[in-house]
């Protein structure tokens, strides 16, 4: 035993000193879901893609200010685009488009304005009506709005790139500038808009502490020169910020209700402080022996595996304080004595827990065997720590304080099987209330995997967002379309394609708008093709007569030579167009790739049609990917927790028999059963994170319902008194979670919450077998 | 690029029914009421030999908006209410712009509304306003003052004048071109409006 006991130190050493080189170099956590993903569907261009995309989104955002005096406004708008850009928080801020902007844009386009031709020109030209576009023109020179000058006239006569230009895509479709700030009306509220790029990550804690501090600094000022004066503010960093920082006031009072209470009921209950040493000791050695053998295996860890492991190796709470609590048997003088008591009941705990948690390795999910790896590894250790560690270290002689508390803890058991059947009523009117209550609650139970509608998002920022969307217009969701061709052209012809098919579905309703390159980029080809139909369909025709009419000059120089394609690279940075570079990933993949912004999504699945349609696009949804794997991921949990529930009755079968094992297999099969309804009367769905509690709450049930089998009469109170501790430590560590507002955190809480209570009550009834009733009634005699 | 043309317009529409009566002391237009007539335009681009002539009619609806009907040398119709702007060749529309796209077409109305009621102020926030009057008519000139962003307003100047109601208008730009209006034939009427004009100003409008 001495023996053992130096071994598992050794390697405990061994272990930690690994954690601690992996942890001292740098070990990268993985942090996306994708990588949770089976192997197969993985693409790291769409991962990079993806990546890009929410960069773009992220590190944005909108501002709008209003006010009923328009110079107000003006100057709020001003002062706060000051503000931002020298705050060093901001890789760009836009505030002012300068005409000379659009200017430049038009400049650097005007080579190519024969090749630039707006869809509806292109066609009209393509069915032989020029002579509209003739008139148009006509009535542009003529008009009262008119905006050509005789050196336009005669360079772009039919004043095509002025057309081009307009038509371009908007993405603020509300607003448009004036007076070079872009602006809108409502009533009588005049609105200015500031967009701004982060120059950080807006997840990055210090970093959104900082920008929203200093943000709300600004509009403070602001207000206090113009206390009516309107500021909505939009972009992931106030949101993460919001919610930063309700997780962390909510976080540290719950570790600190959770950690206080424990120590304090340990303390409690063994008057000293050793048992809580010991505790720490055995779920510690777990923590640090599974952490190291999974980054060995594993070569790293994902935060959500870590997290679920940490949570399952708390079980082996149960163990140790199953051997703690033998300390109150007064006849189990030695610490030999009390380990010989409760080792066949850890064992078998051990033994089904272990069935529960190996069963996850059986799910084609990378996410879920690094769970069960971690988790069985410190469950496996903390067992070795409590079986060969924790004699040594307890050395001290049987608790004799603990009549009261035996008592109280022995209660539960009487309720189920005291002589004169004195709780008869009382038991059946609660089995009764649970029954219907659970029967409700199966029929409010349904399964929810997108859990973006139960996160708890700041009431007054999403007020902000809404009215902000109603006055710009923006309503882009994170949905995009990915477009690959082995070069820029084939990309651009790709999406010329695609282009079509998108306008027929906004047509359509599927969606309100977009935004692609080609939009404002045609292709080399699609260039080549507008200069033909420019030169035959209307230069040849209708050039001579219109110049006649105008009174141009003769010899006017309507330049119709090719000046090659425009590129993206003509697009000047900081133009009104400087986004389209974004959309651009092509750089060090080999290939060429475009991101299409896609706003309003309206119905998806046609819009998925329409990628399909296309070789070379995908319709890549970030949110919905989450969506899917999160439900991908319960439908395996509740499978395996089914399977684990099976493989773990042979084992209960084999020790106890058909009658007992049934026995034993009842208080966890209730808690399993009955909890997701129970907790779906409280409007909380089943989740993937309530399937993970689940397979704590299983292998819970069996722990305690074998602690209660194994023991016999005259020990019954002091095991009580450890199933009651377990389960009591077990609420304040997990289930206190169930108060969080962070979705998943709550679902997993409650879930555990209710499951452990149920698994605690019907403990009891796994012990009362004939045998145990006919010691009882020879006790009882 | 739009802009100074917009004023212009505006301009001349909010001058017009000032010019019934007494100018600048009370509202000459009351809602319902409506002004119309007749209306030559002369551009001169520099370059082109001969200045661009077109003429048609016009009318202006209190509280409802503008259309612009040119007739030669060929039918097209500008609408401008405060929905926005709409444009026709030869009735098919070719360009509509909505107001919340526009906002400066929003500002305008404020403007125009100002004026129409006497009051200058609103136009004062952009031009520099110079006002005589004499025993033949009267005259005002108009000049921009220097914006946030001068390159959006290549407007040298806009004059007005007018006797009982706007005789010419005269608009200068930058580059040397500018643009001659004269008026005729105007009339003041307070009957319901009818046809194409009611259809375009109360239904289709954009």
């Amino acid at each position: 035993m001495k023996r053992a006991a130096l071994l598992w130190l050794v390697l405990v050493l061994a272990a930690s000193a690994y954690l601690l080189t992996r942890l001292l170099g740098g070990v990268q956590f993985q942090t996306d879901f994708t990588a949770l993903l089976p192997q197969e569907e993985r693409d790291p261009g769409v991962q990079q893609a993806k990546d890009r995309v929410a960069q773009i989104l992220n590190r944005r955002i909108v501002v709008l200010i209003g006010d009923r005096e328009r110079a107000t406004a003006r100057a709020a708008g001003a002062a706060l685009a000051e503000e931002l850009r020298h705050s060093g928080l901001t890789a760009s801020v836009t505030y002012t488009t300068s005409g000379d902007g659009l200017r430049k844009l038009g400049e650097s386009f005007f080579r190519y304005r024969f090749g630039l031709l707006t869809a509806g020109d292109r066609a009209l030209l393509q069915q032989g009506r020029g002579e509209e576009i003739v008139a148009r023109a006509l009535a542009s020179v003529y008009g009262p709005i008119g905006i050509a000058d005789a050196n336009l006239l005669r360079h772009d006569p039919f004043l095509l790139l002025p057309t081009y230009l307009a038509d371009l895509p908007r993405p603020l479709p509300r607003l448009a500038p004036d007076d070079g700030v872009l602006s809108t009306q409502d009533g009588q509220e005049h609105y200015v808009l500031i967009t701004a790029e982060l120059a950080g990550d807006p997840f990055a804690l210090a970093f959104a502490d900082r920008f929203v501090a200093r943000f709300d600094q600004a509009e403070q000022r602001l207000r206090a020169a113009t206390p009516d004066l309107r500021v909505l503010r939009l972009g992931t960093i106030f949101y993460a910020e919001a919610g930063a920082a309700a997780a962390t006031r909510e976080t540290s009072a719950i570790s600190i209700v959770s950690l206080l209470g424990t120590v304090l009921l340990v303390l409690a209950v063994f008057r000293a402080l050793r048992p809580l040493g010991l505790t720490l000791l055995a779920i510690g050695t777990g923590v640090i022996c599974a952490f190291a053998v999974s980054l060995w295996l594993f070569g790293t860890l994902h935060v959500a595996a870590l997290l679920f492991g940490v949570s399952l190796i708390g079980i082996a709470l149960d163990y140790c304080l199953q051997y703690l609590t033998a300390r109150f048997n007064p006849e189990d003088g030695t610490p030999a004595q009390r380990l010989r008591r409760v080792l066949p009941g850890i064992v078998l705990g051990i033994t089904t827990t272990l069935i529960g948690y190996l069963t996850l390795l059986l799910a084609p999910f990378p996410g879920l065997r690094q769970v069960a790896v971690f988790s069985a590894v410190g469950l496996v250790a903390s067992f070795a720590t409590v079986l060969l560690w924790l004699p040594a270290l307890d050395q001290a002689a049987p608790l004799a304080h603990g009549e009261g508390l035996l008592r109280a803890a022995g209660w539960l058991w009487e309720f189920w099987e005291e002589p004169r059947r004195r709780y008869r009523w009382p038991r059946q009117v609660l089995c009764a209330a649970l029954a219907v209550a659970a029967l409700l609650g199966a029929w409010r139970l349904r399964a929810e995997d997108d859990i973006r509608r139960y996160e708890a998002l700041s009431p007054p920022l999403k007020q902000q967002e809404a009215e902000l969307r109603r006055l710009t217009g923006i309503n882009g969701g994170t949905e995009f379309l990915l477009v690959r061709a082995a070069d820029e052209e084939s990309a651009l012809e790709t999406e010329e394609s695609l282009l079509d098919r998108l306008q027929q579905g906004k047509a359509e309703g599927v969606l309100s708008g977009f935004q692609a390159i080609a939009q404002v980029i045609p292709s080399a080809a699609r260039q080549r093709d507008n200069r033909t139909l420019v030169r035959d369909r209307l230069m040849a025709p209708f050039l001579a007569s219109y110049d006649e009419r105008l009174g141009l000059p003769a010899g006017a120089a309507h330049d119709v030579g090719d000046p090659g394609p425009l590129t993206l690279a003509a697009i000047p940075a900081g133009s009104p167009l400087a986004l389209l570079h974004d959309l651009d990933l092509g750089a060090g993949t080999g290939g060429a790739m475009h991101v299409v912004l896609l706003y309003g999504v309206a119905r998806l699945g046609a819009l998925r049609q329409i990628a399909e349609a296309v070789p070379g696009v995908r319709l890549i949804d970030p949110v919905g990917d989450l969506t899917r794997l999160l439900g991908q991921y319960r439908r395996r949990a509740v499978l395996v927790l089914a399977l684990s529930a099976l493989l773990m009755l042979p084992v209960v079968y084999w020790r106890y028999g058909l009658r007992g094992g049934m026995r034993v297999a009842l208080p966890p099969a209730i808690a399993v059963l009955a909890t997701p309804p129970l907790v779906a009367l409280a409007g909380v769905p089943f989740t993937f994170f309530n399937a993970m509690a689940l397979v704590l709450v299983l292998s819970v049930g069996f722990d305690y319902a074998v602690f209660c089998r194994e023991t016999d009469a005259a020990h019954r109170p002091a095991t009580m008194l450890g199933v009651w501790l377990a389960m009591a430590t077990t609420l304040l560590s997990f289930g206190l979670l169930g108060a969080s507002r962070v979705f998943a955190v709550h679902a997993f809480g409650i879930t555990l919450l209710v499951g452990t209570l149920l698994a605690f009550f019907a403990a009891p009834v796994a012990g009362t077998s004939t045998t145990n009733r006919s010691r009882l009634s020879q006790g009882g005699q | 690029m739009m802009r100074p043309l917009w004023f212009a317009l505006l301009l001349v529409i909010a001058a017009a029914p000032l010019a019934l009566g007494r100018p600048l002391e009370q509202p000459p237009l009351r809602p319902g009421e409506s002004l119309s007539g007749r209306f030559v335009q002369e551009r001169h681009l520099a370059g082109l030999t001969a200045p661009l002539v077109s003429e048609g009619r016009f009318l202006l609806a209190a509280g409802k908006g503008l259309v612009w009907h040119t007739e030669k040398p060929f039918d097209t119709t500008i609408v401008i209410t405060p929905a926005g702007l709409l444009q026709l060749v030869d009735g098919r529309e070719v360009q509509r712009l909505p107001a919340a796209r526009a906002p400066l077409l929003a500002r305008l109305y404020t403007m125009l509304g100002g004026a129409l009621g006497g009051d200058w102020s609103a136009m004062a926030q952009d031009f520099s306003v110079e006002r005589r009057s004499g025993e033949a008519g009267w005259t005002i000139l108009l000049k921009p003052l220097a914006g946030d962003d001068p390159a959006a307003v290549p407007l040298q100047s806009i004059a007005i004048a007018g006797s009982a109601f706007v005789d010419s208008v005269e608009i200068h730009r930058p580059n040397g071109d500018w643009d001659h209006l004269t008026f005729s034939n105007e009339v003041r009427s307070s009957a319901p409006l009818a046809g194409a004009d009611a259809r375009l100003l109360e239904t289709d409008a954009p």
